[in-house]
């Protein structure tokens, strides 16, 4: 998948680009608004990520542009204006998310990869972990034929660590997945602990759940091969 | 002391001291004029008694001339004339009040006394006045006065109430049209109904204060905005780059555990700056209310939210949810923030609280729909309580950062929302919610 990530601080990008190299993504980078328009021009991408708050150029603008010319691509707005108004806005021209900085990166894998599944039909597979299977697509977790009943936070939940597999999550990036920033500061480090407990607990009435791992001092890895 | 009272009591206070010296100085004047009245009188009858002896001597006037005198009272003794020989030198001219005895009866007179020489004999005219029927005159005069005066001073008093309560009315709406401006946008800018130019100006001006504040207040929420959105980028290089650094092959794990503290610290960061520019945003209306919902069914959501963490900590949730509201103008992801602090810092207070349960009852209080969220934790002080709304000052809780119920109390400004505390110190505290009918 072919990534551009139009942003003009250039510490993020590099450090966005980085992880999702890693992800196995081909990435570029542009941060001027006329060096992304030239890129646009040029290259076929499978996804943009665009900071809409670029000083040479209006990010809107640059999205109608490049719309016009790669509309196959996915967007991602990235903003740290947040204003409601700019989001409406950027959803009514076609982008396909919005993502408000600061992020956490797994959290933006997890979009790209829902926009993928949405737009290009792509991770429709079902993953397999332990003894269990999981279904994105009908949102579904079964184990040897017996569908294993989760509440919507819990498939969240396990979704989300297992997407990032073998890759420990923090408490916080996974709280911010399951309620986003709305609540305000009252971070609250129990609720995935609850949330953890119950869904492994869930989990072991049909399988051994010992591939969910505490990582002490940190959160939680879903340890698959 | 009220505006109106003090201008009629300063009306009566000036009504009374010049009722009062009026009648202090009243039977002075009116004894002098009746006395200069008397006076002409006597004159006037002198001389036509001087006219009568010219015409036809003194002999035609005395009746018993051996006597060489007359003296006559008319019946009721209120006027007497006395004409004699004398023998004195000098001749009198004056008149003086005295005291005559009639019949047993002692009566003060104006007595007129004139001497004049007829045929070379000098004779002694005495015309007297009684003054009993003046006293009596003036006795009446005083009190009709007094009366008089008393019934005005008791009329134009009300009159002056009755007056200054309807000047001052104006200025009874404007207190009202300031006690019901939230913040100062809500200011009602339309002119109160008066002739009185004091209070259009006073009226004027206390708009122009509103819209001055307003301004400084949309300052002060852009520069919050304008600083929050500026460190966000920064913010978000740090995160980036340490969880990146978090899931590096290389690193260990004391190092790792050191990295996610720091993004920890980072998140609280953050924490704080969107609550600022939450607060910010709400406060500058910058969010519609445009989505209709049943708030029962809002908070139920909300409950199944916190249940399972409640669970975990042996705290039960009772929600007795018998009233329902449906609301037509609001924003559901603000008012659900807004329930989920509450109902989330109710479930926070009550560990080791006795019982442990968090209670969430709807009543009706003036029949408007009300909510109430209550604890059995350890409570506030009256001080604790007072600033429990206000940004950055924290409870006894050791984990909030102290935005989370200013932001409660922006949002139920924002749709009208009276949130109330009742607090007993060791005997749990009470959230009261009570919505606007037109919400």
């Amino acid at each position: 998948m072919n990534v551009l990530i139009v942003e003009d601080e250039k510490a993020l990008a590099q450090e966005i680009a980085s992880f999702l190299k890693n992800q196995h993504y081909l990435v570029e980078i542009a941060t001027t608004g006329l060096d992304a328009s030239e890129k646009i021009a040029v290259n076929l991408y499978d996804f943009i990520l665009l900071d809409i708050g670029l000083p040479d150029y209006d990010g809107l603008d640059l999205l109608r542009e490049a719309r016009e010319i790669n509309h196959e691509a996915a967007f991602i707005i990235i903003t740290a204006r947040g204003e409601v108004e700019d989001k409406i806005k950027g959803l009514d021209l076609g982008a396909d998310d919005y993502i408000a900085k600061p992020f956490s990166l797994p959290e933006l894998k997890s979009r790209m990869t829902a926009i993928a599944r949405r737009k290009f039909g792509q991770n429709t597979n079902t993953i397999a972990f332990g003894e269990f299977i999981l279904d994105p697509l009908s949102r579904k977790v079964t184990c040897a034929d017996q569908e294993v009943e989760l509440t919507k936070k819990q498939f969240d939940l396990l979704y989300y660590l297992v997407l990032n597999k073998n890759r420990a999550l923090t408490r916080i990036q996974l709280y911010e997945h399951i309620w986003g920033n709305l609540l305000g500061d009252e971070y609250d480090s129990n609720f995935i602990d609850v949330h953890i407990k119950n869904l492994r607990k869930k989990l072991s009435e049909y399988a051994p759940a010992i591939w969910l791992e505490t990582v002490r001092g940190i959160g939680y890895r879903a340890n698959i091969d | 002391m009220k505006l109106r009272y003090k201008l009629a009591l300063y009306n009566l206070l000036t009504k009374a001291i010049f009722v009062a010296v009026f009648l202090l100085l009243m039977p002075y004047f009116l004894e002098r004029v009746n006395i200069i009245q008397t006076d002409n009188e006597l004159i006037r009858k002198r001389e036509q008694v001087i006219d009568i002896i010219a015409e036809f001597g003194v002999e035609g006037l005395m009746a018993d001339p051996a006597n060489n005198a007359i003296g006559s009272y008319n019946i009721l003794k209120q006027e007497y004339i006395s004409l004699e020989k004398t023998e004195t030198d000098h001749f009198w001219n004056f008149i003086e009040i005295t005291q005559r005895m009639v019949d047993e009866e002692i009566i003060d007179y104006r007595v007129l006394n004139y001497s004049f020489m007829v045929d070379g004999e000098i004779y002694l005219l005495e015309i007297g006045t009684s003054l009993d029927n003046i006293y009596k005159t003036e006795r009446n005069i005083r009190s009709i006065t007094l009366v008089l005066l008393g019934l005005f001073v008791i009329i134009s008093f009300i009159a002056d109430t009755t007056l200054a309560r309807i000047l001052t009315r104006p200025l009874e709406h404007i207190a009202i049209k300031l006690k019901k401006t939230k913040t100062p946008a809500l200011f009602d800018k339309n002119p109160i109904k008066t002739t009185t130019t004091d209070f259009k100006y006073l009226d004027r001006t206390l708009g122009e204060l509103m819209e001055k504040i307003d301004q400084l207040f949309a300052k002060e929420r852009e520069i919050t905005a304008n600083i929050s959105h500026e460190l966000l980028t920064p913010i978000s290089v740090i995160q980036s780059r340490l969880e990146n650094l978090i899931s590096s092959p290389g690193l260990d794990q004391e190092s790792a555990i050191k990295v996610n503290d720091c993004l920890k610290t980072l998140h609280r960061l953050k924490s704080i700056i969107n609550s600022l520019l939450l607060i910010a945003r709400v406060e500058s209306q910058e969010y519609l209310k445009n989505e209709s919902f049943s708030i029962i069914e809002l908070i139920r959501e909300v409950i199944d939210e916190i249940q399972p963490l409640a669970e975990d900590q042996d705290i039960r949730i009772e929600a007795s949810l018998t009233q329902n509201f449906e609301v037509g103008n609001a924003n559901r992801a603000l008012l659900y923030t807004l329930f989920f602090n509450i109902i989330n810092n109710a479930v926070k207070f009550s560990k080791k609280a006795d019982p442990q349960k968090v209670e969430i009852t709807t009543f009706s209080s003036n029949g408007r729909f009300a909510i109430k969220v209550k604890d059995h934790g350890p409570g506030m002080s009256p001080e604790q309580a007072k600033m429990i709304f206000e940004r950055f000052r924290k409870g006894k809780s050791e984990d909030g950062y102290g935005l989370g119920l200013a932001i409660s109390k922006t949002i139920a400004d924002f749709h009208q929302i009276n949130i109330k505390v009742e607090t007993l110190q060791g005997k749990g505290t009470s959230f009261i919610l009570i919505f606007s009918e037109n919400l």
